[in-house]
């Protein structure tokens, strides 16, 4: 697993999906064609894919052919396997999240407006971030147990930071000339906070929702592949302790459809909250 | 200053007296924005301030909205010095100041639902102040749906709305086309008769600041600029004005007053050759 180094935040890009989708259209391509073509193109893969395991070329030991992962992964879903896995995995991933974020945002807004504590922290936080997160994974293993705060724990380091960092410069990049103009409009420290400071920070925010949403699940999985009694990492460690690659290939898509799912939701949200936003054209 | 009736002392709506504000630079020095300035504006009165770019125009309007403290010397108003900000004064800014993300009926109305006001009431309230700015029409669209234009209009609707005693407007038509501004200027001018306001308008058009004003402060060069000149404009009104630049009160004043002040400008103009060729 990557450890990205979540000080570096990411400036959040408006309109970014709908500019996409216009230079799509300019250079002649519709997005209903363009579908098609995306289609296409992930059939040849996978159907070259499965041709040359059929033929012998790739090995199917490592590489299993695709028909046979989507059986493993059918065969998972219709027996019901998998989904006790997923209910766990979903709620170490959700809890993480939720108290990472609420730990980031509330931490983010106060030293994003206290100084002192700013400085002061700023050395502490930056050595934790620096850490590599899943060297803490067997730490937590010891304090919290098998069970699923050890996975919760684990999530939050990592959804914490992101989401504090970001929050922090979400706040402290707000246009001066708006904090002055509310103020002068009668604006107590609340209402700043509510009026100016909480809207202006969510770009930030829900530019960093998207990674900490998966690195939420990413913390549960690989906090259960290290040691767990369930969860859809259990499942995957599980297929590989009796080398069985389809079953480990099988866990991995159904995760992938999992958090692209999640993801559309996501982006559902920021489109409604961030509505305001001018959509920039190229 | 003029003087006030029967030399009862005079409550200014906004006083400063030897404000001084000097930041600190970069590489550790200090720049005096402004030296003593002396400004006193009656309630009532609309009061310009003219100057070179970069002479401590905006400066002058932060002291005195309490936005910025002088390093020396006192803002106060109507009588007491000012802590934080002026609770009696709106301040339109130079820059766009609207919040992107509430609507302009929002915008409008977010001085009353601050104070307490119902929301109900405090969009009624709102949509008043649209329909008299003309934009009763706009009231659901969000800033960036706005042309320039608008959103000052929206702005003064902003400023105006919560009905304070002080009405801080800085550069607040420059950016506008010639037509649009002169339709602005008119509204202003009808806004503020008869409402007993004191305004402070700054403007580098000086047609601008004796069009509108009852007096006219020149402000000079930088750095550590001060107040060079102070004329009443004593136009009658109300004026026209479309008009009112071919009043022979209006081309005198117009005369006697940009004698001054091209003096202050072409100073900042050679401040501004001489740094070229020192980098040069
Ligand atoms: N926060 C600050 N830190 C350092 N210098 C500043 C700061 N604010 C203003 N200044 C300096 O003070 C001087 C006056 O600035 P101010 O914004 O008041 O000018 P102005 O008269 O409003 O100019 P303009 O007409 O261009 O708006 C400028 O030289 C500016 O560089
Ligand atoms: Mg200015």
């Amino acid at each position: 697993m990557t450890v990205l180094n979540s000080r570096k935040a990411l400036k959040p890009a408006p309109g970014e999906g709908t500019t996409a989708a216009r230079a799509r259209r300019r250079n002649g391509t519709s997005d209903g064609m363009m579908r098609v073509y995306q289609l296409v193109l992930a059939a040849v893969v996978l159907g070259a894919w499965e041709l040359l395991g059929r033929a012998g070329i790739i090995d199917e030991f490592f590489f299993p052919l695709p028909s046979d992962i989507l059986a493993t992964v059918w065969s998972w879903i219709s027996t019901g396997y998998v989904f006790p896995h997923l209910w766990i995995t979903m709620q170490e991933a959700l809890l993480a999240f939720a108290v990472g974020t609420a730990a980031g945002l509330f931490l983010g807004f106060l030293l994003a407006r206290v100084r002192f504590l700013e400085r002061l922290f700023d050395p502490f936080l930056q050595m934790f971030n620096a850490l590599p997160r899943v060297v803490l994974a067997p730490i937590f293993l010891l304090w919290f147990g098998l069970g699923i705060w050890s996975k919760v724990a684990f999530g939050f380091t990592l959804v914490f930071f992101i989401v504090f960092f970001n929050t922090l410069e979400g706040v402290k990049n707000v246009d001066r000339v708006l904090v002055d103009n509310a103020r002068m409009l009668g604006a107590s420290e609340k209402q700043l906070l509510r009026h100016v400071f909480i809207p202006s920070a969510l770009t930030w925010i829900f530019s960093s929702l998207h990674i900490s949403v998966g690195f939420a699940i990413t913390g549960a999985v690989v906090g259960e592949y290290l040691g767990a009694s369930a969860g859809v990492g259990y499942a995957i460690a599980q297929a590989q302790g009796v080398f069985d690659t389809q079953g480990v290939f099988a866990g991995m898509f159904i995760l992938m459809i999992v958090v692209l799912i999640i993801d559309l939701l996501v982006n559902r949200l920021e489109r409604y909250l961030l509505r305001w936003r001018p959509v920039q054209s190229s | 200053m003029t003087l006030s009736s029967a030399g009862t002392p005079t409550q200014y709506a906004v006083e400063l007296q030897g404000c001084t504000k000097q930041f600190s630079t970069p590489g550790g020095g200090t720049y005096f924005a402004v030296r003593d300035i002396d400004l006193k504006v009656e309630p009532g009165r609309f009061v310009s301030i003219v100057g070179p770019t970069g002479s401590g125009k905006s400066t002058i309007l932060n002291m005195a909205a309490g936005l910025l403290k002088p390093s020396s010397g006192t803002a106060s108003s109507f009588g007491a010095p000012v802590h934080g900000v002026n609770r009696r004064a709106s301040y339109m800014f130079q820059q766009d100041a609207l919040l992107p993300w509430k609507t302009v009926i929002e915008n409008v109305s977010l001085g009353l639902t601050m104070a307490g006001v119902g929301k109900a009431e405090a969009h009624s309230e709102a949509q008043r102040w649209l329909e008299k700015v003309g934009l009763k029409n706009f009231a659901d669209r969000y800033p960036h749906q706005l042309s320039g234009g608008m959103r000052k209009r929206t702005a003064v609707a902003q400023a105006w709305i919560v009905n304070p005693d002080i009405l801080l407007m800085d550069e607040p038509f420059s950016a506008l086309d010639v037509q649009t501004r002169q339709i602005m200027e008119n509204e202003l001018l009808a806004l503020w008769q008869e409402s007993g306001k004191a305004v402070v308008f700054i403007t580098h058009d000086l047609d601008e600041a004796i069009a509108l004003s009852d007096e006219v402060v020149i402000l000079g060069a930088g750095p550590g600029s001060t107040v060079v000149g102070n004329y009443e404009i004593t136009i009658p009104r109300p004026r026209d004005l479309l008009d009112i630049r071919d009043d022979p009160k209006f081309v005198e004043l117009h005369r006697e007053i940009w004698g001054r002040l091209k003096i202050e400008v072409s100073k900042t103009y050679e401040a501004a050759r001489a740094e070229e060729g020192e980098v040069a």
